[in-house]
């Protein structure tokens, strides 16, 4: 049996209610195809690491994970080096792996290739020739044929379709264990996610619920503040061009000095990139003008939905690599009350900051 | 003698039902409320001169009493068999009400905001509707929910209008002109206060209405920005901010501001939305009755005996909407009286 | 002159051409309208007026390079227009007809295509760790270079393959997998591209020297 996500209607602080339902989307219930991301390889492997693990071990699901996948050339096409016959033929490639390891539900690590993929079948679908040259340009350089996916959904819809599983295993909840309140978290949903084709994001373009039912769940008080649409600023070229670079660090600090006066404990992300721009830009900001934005510690936390779904289901911070954050999340492991290996942890850090004297 | 159904009570419908009951044509008037007036009620005064609408409503209050009239309150017709002559209306709690002529003055509603999710409406307390401002001034009385003399108001065009996104595309004609009332009024009422107005296009149709925009920016001081709002968001001292673009600059603007008013549009009711499904009419593709033409048959449905009046086909102001009426109840007598059908 | 009807016929444009009613909504909410002196709202007119002078000079010039592919426009435009679909179909163009090199940003896709499309073709990744150094990237902080480092013990604590064979993350692309990319990057004219980008820029530099 498929169930639609549900849409639950509390929500406290945002009365917004009934129009939510317009974005009930279906979000496959196992058997996943997993496309990882690059993005997120790179900066953060832990995170997908602790997806799978999730799926397996907490949620019991069938997933695969193929060695065959590449990028899906997203960032190569939206800074403008990947025309768009060869975005569609790299996409229709994945499709037919897909197919041929006998999968139909799509499982998407990256916010871009989530993006890039719904467009393209929006545009096969717009534009059936498209559909068609594509079939013909895969069959011309690879002798492949492909079907089109059954579901698409980005990790982070199952995440939020088993919220309330995850809630119920879990050890730890979104609560200050010093105060015992919850912990005030602000959600950054990435652009692609949602403003694209608002009705395949969970809660629609303008407030995402993807991320913010899953804080609820876990206990935490999602935190409203005046940019949270905002891009986190990567911007594609403007960030890959050093030059432009600047336009980047300027809309992060357009979103840090928004949520400031919240005094959010953590910034939870949906995206490989939005995670690691956020995470990093806070270290620059500070580095270059003493701003620190968290009350304790050196920023405000960034954690990916993967990572604090692990957290709180109790797995180790090292283990989810947690010590690769520029960005120190010890102070929000402690406001947790999380159990783990300090010493580990803190050598780990130790080494890679001590090089921050050197440097 | 013919019988004659009026659905509606609002402007339209009671001008209709004055000048047939004037030319000694007893008529039946169902309201689904339970009150006379419809829409205008909840307005204070009215553009082009500030008139207030109980003086327009005044017209019509001996009409109760009138001896040929049939007064249904809190009736709301559902549903019309038009399958045989005399054709048959239903209301919701299940009266069968037989008519040879049915003239529809349903009227419109209004557009519900909160569909304009980035707008705040419903989410953010300083966000209201043009409909909550008639209230407010009506009351004499401009406060945030927070019980406060807002300093800075800007009221936002085309809320609901001119927008695929919410499935409306068409122009309701008259929040334009509104919007420069009700800044009038409430710059009338906090002398202090700064007030904008973002729009689109300032569609200021009649002959006065130019009149008062120039009013409202020499006398009044209010600010006009060629710009639609882009969105709402709240800071922690629950102020709004507001994005949109300057256009006649070409930049980004992003303002505080204590209260948002949105102009919200005139919608189809529901009657004329879901008569689609279940009647024989035809329905414009804005959901709003489609007269038989758009020149010399306005009033006129494609059916025998069945008219339309007031904004049941589409935006109007008070004094189209009787004018409208007028024309339609002349038709409607022609019909009467075997001249025309 | 420009082929106007083959620019037109690109679905990206074609699609997101529905007139446009001036509103400024896309440039209201435009990250990129904040940082340069850039209007989605502009492009959407240059597009709509079918000007091939007009259109030209804009392809010739900055301003289709400003925006950042967030698309934040898309989910808000009252006409449904996508500015940032269309930017992405005049980019293309702009290469294809060579005017890219006429403007500075223009010109830097030669970086483009020597970083992210080199990472494509030769890794099957668009980003790899070993490509991301600290020269090029200062912003990646002490953490990254310690991790740059240590990549391998690093990867092993958080259940990483990096640069090995079988699946998991950073793992080591299968040569067939990298056969297949690399021949859709040919077949499909991405190969094409990069090196007309290549050459139009080296042909200006040299042009320049003389
Ligand atoms: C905010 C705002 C301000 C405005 N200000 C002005 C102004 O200053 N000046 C001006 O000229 N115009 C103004 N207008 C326009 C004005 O409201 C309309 O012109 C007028 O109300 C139209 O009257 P009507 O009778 O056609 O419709 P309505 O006023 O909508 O009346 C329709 C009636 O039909 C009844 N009804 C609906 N369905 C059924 C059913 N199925 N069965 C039985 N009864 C039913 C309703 O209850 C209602 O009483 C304003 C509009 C808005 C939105
Ligand atoms: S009248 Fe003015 S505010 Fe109303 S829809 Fe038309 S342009 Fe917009
Ligand atoms: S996609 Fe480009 S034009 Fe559109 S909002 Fe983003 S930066 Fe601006
Ligand atoms: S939002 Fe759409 S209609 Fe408005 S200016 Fe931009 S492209 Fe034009």
């Amino acid at each position: 049996m498929t169930k639609i996500a549900d849409m639950t209607e509390n929500s406290p602080e945002q009365r917004k209610k009934i129009y939510w339902k317009d974005y009930i989307k279906y979000i496959p219930e196992d058997d996943y195809f997993f496309f990882r991301s690059c993005i997120r390889q790179t900066f953060f492997p832990g995170a997908e690491q602790a997806f799978l693990a999730i799926l397996k071990n907490n949620l019991h699901k069938n997933y695969f994970d193929d060695p065959r996948l590449t990028t899906c050339t997203g960032i190569g096409y939206h800074s403008d080096i990947i025309p768009l016959e060869t975005l569609h033929t790299m996409i229709a490639r994945h499709f037919s792996i897909m197919n041929e390891s006998g999968y139909s539900n799509l499982v998407i690590s990256c916010v871009t290739t989530f993006g890039v993929m719904i467009e393209v079948l929006n545009t096969w679908h717009e534009f059936p020739e498209t559909l068609e040259k594509a079939r013909e340009n895969l069959q011309k350089t690879t002798g492949r044929t492909f079907e089109l996916p059954k579901a698409i959904a980005h990790a982070s819809d199952i995440i939020y379709l088993y919220r309330d599983e995850i809630a119920k295993q879990s050890v730890y909840k979104l609560i200050n264990k010093e105060t015992g309140k919850p912990l005030k978290v602000v959600d950054h949903v990435g652009c692609h996610y949602a403003k694209i084709f608002p009705h395949h994001g969970i809660g629609g373009a303008e407030f995402p619920k993807v991320l913010s039912e899953m804080i609820k769940t876990w206990g935490g008080e999602v935190v409203d503040y005046p940019e949270r649409r905002h891009c986190c600023g990567f911007g594609f070229r403007q960030y890959l061009i050093k030059e432009s670079r600047g336009y980047s660090l300027t809309h992060a600090q357009i979103k840090f000095e928004s949520m400031q006066p919240f005094h959010p404990d953590l910034i939870l992300t949906n995206c490989p990139g939005c995670n690691m721009f956020m995470d990093r830009w806070q270290y620059v900001i500070q580095e270059t003008t003493g701003k620190v934005y968290s009350s304790s510690g050196n920023g405000i936390p960034v954690l990916t939905y993967e990572e604090l779904a692990a957290l709180l289901l109790g797995y180790d911070p090292v283990q989810i690599g947690l010590f690769m954050h520029q960005t120190d999340v010890l102070p929000l492991l402690e406001k947790l009350g999380i159990q783990f290996n300090k010493n580990e942890y803190a050598k780990l850090r130790e080494e890679s900051l001590d090089l921050a004297k050197i440097l | 003698m013919k019988k004659i159904v009026i659905i509606g009570g609002g402007i339209a419908g009671l001008e209709v039902s004055r000048l047939l009951l004037q030319e000694g044509f007893p008529v039946t008037l169902i309201e689904k409320s339970s009150h006379l007036g419809g829409n205008i009620r909840n307005y204070a005064y009215l553009f082009p001169d500030f008139t207030p609408s109980e003086e327009i409503l005044k017209n019509y209050t001996s009409l109760p009493g009138n001896a040929d009239l049939q007064l249904l309150l809190n009736t709301e017709i559902e549903k019309i068999d038009f399958s045989s002559r005399p054709y048959t209306l239903f209301s919701n709690d299940g009266i069968a009400i037989s008519a040879d002529s049915i003239i529809i003055a349903t009227g419109y509603q209004i557009f519900d905001a909160r569909l304009k999710e980035e707008f705040g409406y419903g989410i953010y307390d300083g966000v209201i509707t043009s409909v909550e401002m008639e209230k407010m001034i009506r009351e004499q009385h401009i406060v945030t929910p927070y019980g406060k003399a807002p300093r800075r108001i800007a009221f936002i065009h085309c809320v609901g209008s001119r927008d695929a996104k919410v499935g409306n595309t068409y122009c309701s004609r008259l929040c334009c002109i509104t919007a420069i009332k009700q800044a009038i009024e409430t710059k009338k009422l906090l002398p202090q206060a700064e007030i904008f107005c973002f729009y689109i296009d300032l569609r200021m149709y009649g002959l006065t209405f130019e009149e008062l925009y120039l009013n409202a920016q020499k006398e009044y001081n209010i600010q006009f920005v060629r710009g639609r709002l882009s969105e709402t968001s709240e800071m922690i001292d629950k102020r709004l901010i507001i994005k949109a673009e300057d256009t006649l600059i070409g930049r980004p603007l992003k303002m505080m501001t204590d209260m948002l008013v949105l102009m919200v549009g005139m919608e189809a009711s529901n009657f004329s939305k879901q008569f689609a499904y279940h009647n024989g009419l035809e329905i414009g593709e804005h959901g709003f009755f489609k007269p038989l033409n758009q020149f010399n048959a306005r009033g006129k449905s494609q059916k025998e005996g069945i008219y339309f009046a007031g904004t049941s086909i589409g935006p109007m102001s008070v004094a189209e909407t009787i004018e409208h009426a007028q024309a339609t109840a002349l038709s409607t007598i022609s019909y009467l009286k075997g001249k025309e059908n | 002159m420009i082929p106007m009807d083959e620019i037109y016929a690109d679905p990206r444009i074609r699609e997101n051409m529905n007139a446009c009613i001036n509103c400024g909504v896309c440039t209201a909410l435009c990250p990129a309208a904040d940082y340069y002196d850039y209007e989605p709202r502009y492009v959407e007119r240059i597009i709509l007026m079918r000007n091939a002078d007009a259109l030209e000079e804009l392809m010739s010039s900055d301003y289709i390079w400003y925006c950042g592919q967030c698309m934040s426009c898309k989910a808000r435009c009252p006409r449904q227009n996508a500015p940032g679909t269309v930017i992405s179909a005049l980019r293309y163009w702009s290469q294809k007809l060579g005017l890219f090199i006429r403007s500075p940003k223009g010109r830097q896709q030669l970086i483009i295509k020597q970083n992210i499309g080199k990472n494509i073709y030769e890794l099957g990744y668009c980003v790899h760790p070993s490509r991301l150094t600290m020269e090029e990237h200062p912003e990646q902080g002490p953490v990254w270079q310690w991790i740059l480092n240590n990549l391998e013990k690093v990867h092993a604590l958080v259940d990483g393959n990096i640069d090995k064979n079988g699946p998991g993350p950073m793992r080591k692309i299968p040569e067939e997998s990298l056969q297949e990319i690399r021949s859709i990057l040919e077949g499909t004219g991405a190969i094409d591209l990069w090196n007309q980008i290549e050459m139009e820029v080296i042909n200006t530099d040299n042009d320049q020297n003389c």
